[in-house]
């Protein structure tokens, strides 16, 4: 089998002292820089690119990747314990992760988190050595209709992200939507709800809304009482810290839903990380048996993400071995440093430099399971920083945010914004609004309006494109599916009442 | 009482003299401190990586004594970084990377105040050539089949790009004035994505860099159809220019260079002219002018701000014919 | 006491939806092929003015499910408040001060004032923090934050 030849070829490479050593050093960077808020895989690797000008290639980008995919396994960390989306995939994860943390459960729920990214993230490369090219070329039949109806399926998520009030959820999206719209629209750069101010002419940063809404928020509603020294309670024992093997078999199909959904979306240019989780998110909660659970500490809540932003980074190097094409900011960077050092990214780079890609992809295995080394062992630490007194702890956690939302772009204008979005956030928790539409919409936003406005470019107008296609009309169909499913199960429960009542 | 004024006349006039002594000696400039070069996009965006890579060549051939720094202050175009850099008013440890788009950006964008004459030009450094490309199965075999095809179809061909105020609309622009074909320009934000949509069959067309195209027409999935240049570009001998194919159209040149802040005194400028003298003459230079298929375009002093005016001039023209808002 | 939240909420909402309707009238609604920057906008301030319609009526009628909630203290909300408005001092130091002295400065505020613990607490509190974010972010990690007058 080629597979295994090249596989083989492959660990052969990955497998030597100096690349298992930038192997690791890649991986725990990636996990310290997926830990702190703010600061993105993108921008470390982008400062270390100058470092590995005198490495040899393979082992840089051996170590850039690691950077890359192991910065996902880190992200959870903050979201779970301080409620501080580590990263905009992460966000996700506060829903259910930071339940669990409140229920004693931080250390179950960090350990599924990096059983679940190590589950999925091998996955994604297994997907990556073996079907790269066929998916690649099925991803490309994704044109702007079936990037359309792909954010508008998102947008459903909103379904099962709404908690009680449908309607509440709905405001809080389009309030979303409306964030993503501010700064300067790209197809007449007209400059838009910009209020005359320079600095979001570039648009508002996803992560000063994120940490604004959850962390300094979170902060906010626990300023209202005077607090004890604890925290939370933190179960002692390491058997308490850890997933139960229940845990672990309530997760199966988390697993396969994050890593194959992680992946499909990765694959997709344009298309984040921070979709594929909530999609994997709204997925879970929509096959489970008791979804009115999720929000308030399910563990599936927190595998089902958390997998799929790790399959994602694998499916993210599909497009970008195979075709050249990155789909995101990091590939992006991941890109320039191939073409900086001579090795040109595109249909023949794995026949002009196979030892390179598949050394790259046998080491993305190791760097797995270094990950899952690395991260278990750290998840009792981890959870003792709930012990933390609340008065050290809070002004910490302002601290972090502050750091994490300057470090985006050096600029006081975000930190600002940081405090508004935090009393926005605090009123939204007052008001029971719920956050997580807010931050969907706002993910969505912009892609959605470039995809509608570039299939109706596409079209000269007719609407029809989307639904004409057979892969985007798919999508509407399942969005409006989904759409209506909470009206017929509201008609079915009116139904069982006048049952019962008749009765 | 006499004794302490004529010793303190004979200190003063010390002094002075010595003073006079230094400016007569005008010290050259040397950098004390890393130097910070500003690029107007994220990590991983076109200049970004051409500064990095500058930044490289720089330290492997020991041109400048100190470390070159990137500094990304995207956002608005060009607007964050330029008003970054009218703000570092005098800073004598620091550069800016233009583009085109520093000439553009202000002229479309109100919120753009700092203009490039209001930036110190040191020099410019290349002229990224294009390339007007198709799928490879597609039936447009010349430029002139695409623009036939255009002609009869009004708005049905659609080309991928970037910005509307970028150049490869403006390629568009200019060849629809010239022929009186019309096609779409349908915008993508990320170059992958165009490239994808190309390759995907959802365009039919695209303005991309040789190097990048060069890839992809290896592996047998692009087509060149015309050299967007004077002259015939070394890589792609076989493919005609748009005036060797009956468009006369002006070039319309994407340049990148680098600047200085505002009110820079003299002896800075001088000091990177002499190094980018120096540099761009080094092998290394000449070597990257090569991989990456950019023409060399080097210019600096009185043709360098020639050069910026007429630009601005015939962009103004564009945009306007485009019926984009032109506010300054 | 619950129908204030959805009243209060609506009236914001609909009345920003309001505002972002009557600022997407200013924008082109259609440009040269399909819709303008206008138009999203547009859309989405009708659509949060009508479901905040919606809002205020289905709390008139009732029909959300109306929980016991506890009463909001002013209390706890002007605690909450105080809180933010620290922080919010805090950054408007970050400039003249820096970030390791407005960290410190707003634990201090924070401890002394909303815990009410010991100021011995809150000094070693507060300089253990500046001095661990300094340590970790710009020494160990080479972030670059504000910087005061001292450097940090």
């Amino acid at each position: 089998m080629e597979a295994l030849t090249n596989l083989l070829l492959g660990f052969s490479v990955a497998l030597t002292p100096g690349n298992l050593f930038w192997c690791f050093v890649g991986v725990f960077l990636g996990t310290v820089v997926g830990i702190l808020p703010g600061l993105g895989p993108a921008a470390t690797i982008a400062m270390l690119l100058p470092l590995t000008f005198k490495m040899d290639h393979t082992a840089a980008i051996i170590m850039l990747a690691g950077i890359y995919y192991g910065s996902k396994y880190g992200g959870s960390t903050t979201s779970i314990l301080l409620n501080v989306p580590g990263e905009s995939a992460s966000v996700v994860t506060c829903l259910d992760g930071y339940q669990m943390a409140r229920q004693g459960r931080a250390g179950p729920a960090l350990g599924i988190s990096a059983i679940a990214s190590f589950v999925a993230g091998t996955v994604g490369v297994i997907g990556l050595m073996l079907i790269a090219p066929p998916v690649a070329r099925f991803a490309l039949r994704f044109g702007p209709p079936e990037y359309f109806a792909l954010m508008v399926l998102g947008l459903t998520m909103v379904v099962f992200l709404a908690g009680r009030s449908m309607i509440k959820g709905l405001l809080a999206m389009l309030v979303g939507l409306w964030l993503a719209g501010v700064g300067t629209d790209l197809f007449t750069a007209e400059s838009r709800f910009t209020f005359g101010h320079m600095e979001l002419l570039d648009g508002i940063d996803f992560v000063v809304v994120s940490i604004g809404i959850f962390a300094v928020a979170e902060v906010m509603v626990n300023m209202e009482s005077r607090g004890g020294t604890e925290l939370f309670k933190v179960p002692r024992g390491i058997r308490n810290l850890m997933p139960t093997l229940k845990d672990l078999k309530d997760c199966r199909f988390a697993f396969l839903n994050g890593s194959v959904i992680g992946f499909l979306i990765g694959v997709l240019p344009g298309a984040g990380s921070t979709i594929a989780s909530f999609l994997s998110y709204g997925a879970e909660k929509a096959f489970s048996r008791y979804p009115e659970k999720f929000g308030t500490g399910v563990i599936e809540g927190v595998a089902a993400p958390e997998g799929a932003n790790n399959s994602e980074t694998g499916g993210a190097l599909v497009p970008l071995l195979t075709l050249g094409i990155p789909g995101s900011n990091a590939t992006a960077i991941l890109l320039a440093a191939l073409i900086l050092w001579g090795i040109k990214p595109g249909p023949l780079l794995i026949q002009d430099h196979p030892a390179l890609f598949w050394g790259l992809v046998s080491s993305m295995y190791v760097g797995n399971v270094m990950l899952l080394v690395l991260n278990l062992p750290l998840v009792p630490l981890f959870a003792q920083i709930l012990r933390v007194p609340y008065f050290i702890l809070y002004p910490g956690i302002l601290g972090i945010s502050v750091v994490g939302v300057y470090s985006v772009s050096n600029s006081l204008f975000d930190v600002w914004m940081l405090g508004l979005f935090g009393i926005l956030g605090y009123a939204m928790r007052k008001l029971d609004f719920p956050a997580a539409p807010l931050v969907l919409g706002m993910v969505l936003g912009d892609g959605m309006e470039r995809a509608l406005r570039q299939s109706l470019m596409m079209s000269q107008g007719h609407l029809s494109v989307i639904v004409t296609r057979p892969l985007s009309a798919t999508m509407i169909c399942l969005a409006l599916a989904i759409l209506i499913m909470p009206l017929v199960n509201k008609v079915r429960s009116f139904r069982l009442k006048a049952v019962e009542q008749d009765v | 009482m006499k004794r302490s004024w004529y010793c303190l006349l004979l200190i003063t006039s010390g002094l002075v003299l010595s003073g006079t002594g230094d400016f007569a000696h005008a010290a050259a400039f040397e950098p004390t401190k890393p130097i910070e070069a500003v690029v107007h996009t994220g990590p991983g965006g076109g200049s970004d990586i051409f500064a990095r890579a500058i930044a490289e060549l720089m330290q492997k051939e020991k041109t400048i004594s100190q470390r070159m720094q990137v500094v990304n202050k995207s956002g608005g175009g060009s607007a964050v970084a330029m008003s970054y850099l009218a703000e570092k008013k005098g800073d004598t440890h620091t550069i800016g990377f233009f583009t085109g788009v520093w000439v553009t950006n202000p002229l479309t964008t109100a919120a753009a105040k700092v203009m490039i004459s209001d930036l110190t030009p040191i020099v410019r450094l290349v002229l990224e050539p294009a390339v007007f490309a198709v799928k490879a199965d597609s039936p447009y075999k010349t430029m002139k089949d695409f623009i036939e095809t255009a002609k009869k179809n009004p708005n049905q061909l659609k080309q991928s790009g970037g910005s509307v105020t970028g150049r490869d609309n403006l390629v568009r622009l200019v060849i629809e004035k010239a022929t009186g074909a019309k096609w779409v320009f349908v915008s993508f934000p990320s170059g992958g994505e165009r490239i994808a949509n190309l390759l995907g069959g959802h365009v039919d067309a695209m303005v991309i860099e040789p190097q990048e195209a060069g890839e992809h027409i290896k592996a047998g999935n692009m087509r060149v159809i015309a050299a967007l240049t004077d002259k015939r570009l070394p890589s792609f001998p076989n493919v005609p220019t748009l005036k060797e194919q009956g468009i006369d159209v002006p070039v319309i040149p994407q340049a990148r260079g680098v600047l200085a802040p505002p009110g820079v005194p003299k002896e800075v400028v001088q000091y990177w002219e002499g190094v980018f003298d120096r540099f761009a003459k080094s092998a290394g230079w000449r070597q990257y002018l090569e991989q990456n298929q950019f023409e060399d375009g080097y210019l600096k002093g009185p043709a360098l701000n020639k050069f910026f005016d007429e630009l601005a001039v015939q962009m103004r023209e564009v945009l306007k014919e485009a019926g984009a808002k032109v506010v300054r | 006491m619950g129908e204030k939240k959805e009243l209060l909420s609506g009236i914001c909402l609909g009345a920003f939806g309001a505002y972002v309707s009557i600022e997407a009238l200013n924008l082109p609604y259609v440009s040269e092929f399909g819709p303008g920057p206008g138009f999203f906008p547009l859309w989405i301030g009708i659509g949060l003015t009508l479901l905040s319609l919606l809002l205020i009526l289905a709390n008139f009628f009732a029909l959300t499910p109306d929980e016991s909630r506890e009463r909001q203290s002013r209390l706890s909300i002007g605690r909450a408040l105080v809180g933010w408005s620290g922080l919010i001092l805090a950054i408007g130091l970050l400039q003249w001060l820096g970030f390791g002295l407005s960290l410190a400065l707003l634990t201090l505020f924070l401890i002394l004032v909303l815990e009410r613990r010991p100021l011995w607490t809150a000094l070693s509190v507060a300089i253990g923090l500046a001095l661990g974010f300094h340590v970790i972010f710009v020494l160990a990690l080479g972030l670059s934050l504000p910087s005061g007058p001292w450097g940090f």
